[in-house]
């Protein structure tokens, strides 16, 4: 009787299937992936125990550098392009319209008015160069201060945008400061927002362990 | 496929045949490449999404009429100084300032503790909340955020975070006053704090 050999299999497998599938989940996520804007300063942001997820609606970010410059940046080309020729219109800045298409699909800015347009002419990489001053803010007169005016004008544009169908949502205003910003600096900000009405705003921050769910997971 | 071979070797005239290389490449290597490229996605995807804290403030104008009034036992006020410090007095006539820090020994304890002494005096309110029809338990506690100028941005978001793990509803976030820094500076002298000057404060 001849011995049993057990049968030898191949162990190659086909990658086939597999390589398909995991090209497909690939191209998704490519295709849902959103490119990281570019951010006018590197901020810090504090941590809490906050598990709310940014919206994704329009936002309106205001950003407090360390230093206490405040930056602006809001979404949706329809909704820049709009409030870049009202500002334009009712301030006298002078920009063509090649600046203002500039101006629709920048990121954020932090120059007083006056200086837009030089900061519109300049290239990104001068831009970063550029010393960025920060939006000027006017703490007693709410109607000269250059933040209230480019928040409220943007609010005012996003609204114009949804009357017209071409944005779902009215903007939600995120408040992003670095740990270490002065609480004035701050304070400067959301006195602003209060002063025009904005009462509800985010904060943004990075992600901390809920000690209550902590101690939930260890049997406390 | 011996019979093949045999024949091969054997047959002079036989026609030669071209080897046939096998069709198959080995995807291995394509997919830990694509596996790599996904999980890199998935993770930028999302993490690129920021937290957030949402945070209402008190409107500017206040209806003297409407506004109600808070017993002062109800009350802490927490005074957000700097080198990470809390400065923290309960009511307002026999305030006593006292200090501490933004640690889980610290801070929360400083709340919780009123937080029991709040619930003896006066019971929790009872709330069905809406979506799951789970009761709650809403503290009659408020407490007042004051940052002092000195005080820096994780400070006011700490305090912040410290009211959602305690679970206090009512807290507020206002300016400082004059008053209270002198309280800071000189806490013998005690907090002499009207019911006027505080609505003035407020206002500020």
């Amino acid at each position: 009787m001849p011995k049993h050999k057990p049968k030898r299999s191949n162990p190659t497998i086909d990658m086939t299937a597999m390589c398909d599938v995991s090209f497909l989940l690939l191209t998704f996520f490519i295709l849902t992936a959103k490119a990281r804007p570019a951010e006018s300063v590197i901020v810090d942001t504090p941590s809490s125990i906050s598990q709310t997820k940014l919206p994704d609606a329009g936002t309106l970010t205001l950003l407090v550098s360390k230093e206490g410059k405040v930056f602006l940046d809001m979404v949706g080309q329809h909704t820049r392009k709009y409030l870049i020729d009202e500002m334009n219109n009712d301030y006298s800045l002078g920009l063509t319209d090649e600046e203002k298409l500039k101006f629709s699909i920048a990121g954020g800015f932090g120059v007083p008015r006056a200086g837009l347009k030089k900061w519109l002419d300049a290239s990104p990489t001068e831009r970063n160069e550029m010393d960025e001053s920060g939006i000027p803010i006017d703490t007693v007169d709410v109607n000269k201060s250059e933040l209230a005016t480019w928040i409220h004008r943007a609010r005012l544009a996003q609204f114009e945008m949804k009357k017209q169908g071409v944005v779902s949502d009215e903007y939600v205003i995120v408040l992003k400061a670095d740990k270490d910003t002065p609480y004035p600096a701050v304070k400067r900000v959301i006195n602003t927002l209060t002063d025009i009405n904005v009462n509800k705003f985010n904060l943004i921050t990075t992600m901390e362990g809920d000690p209550n769910k902590l101690n939930a997971i260890e049997g406390k | 496929m011996a019979e093949m071979q045999v024949a091969e070797k054997g047959g002079k005239g036989g026609k030669k045949r071209a080897k046939k290389l096998s069709t198959r490449v080995d995807l291995t290597p394509m997919v830990d490449l694509a596996f790599l490229l996904i999980t890199f996605f998935m993770l930028t995807t999302t993490l690129a999404k920021p937290n957030i804290m949402p945070v209402v403030m008190p409107e500017k104008d206040v209806d003297e009429e409407t506004a109600k009034a808070t017993k002062e036992s109800q009350v802490l006020t927490l005074m957000l100084g700097a080198d990470d410090k809390v400065y923290y007095y309960e009511g307002i006539s026999d305030a006593k300032l006292d200090s501490t820090d933004y640690s889980a020994e610290g801070l929360r304890k400083v709340i919780l503790d009123k937080k029991d002494r709040v619930r003896q005096q006066f019971p929790d309110e009872e709330k069905e909340d809406e979506k799951t029809g789970e009761k709650k338990y809403y503290s009659k506690m408020s407490v007042i955020i004051k940052p002092t100028k000195d005080a820096r941005y994780k400070n006011i978001v700490d305090a912040f975070d410290e009211m959602k793990i305690t679970n206090v509803v009512s807290y507020v976030l206002l300016e400082i006053s004059d008053k209270e820094l002198e309280f800071i500076k000189n806490p013998a002298g005690g907090l002499d704090f009207s019911v006027e000057e505080q609505v003035q404060a407020a206002k500020q």
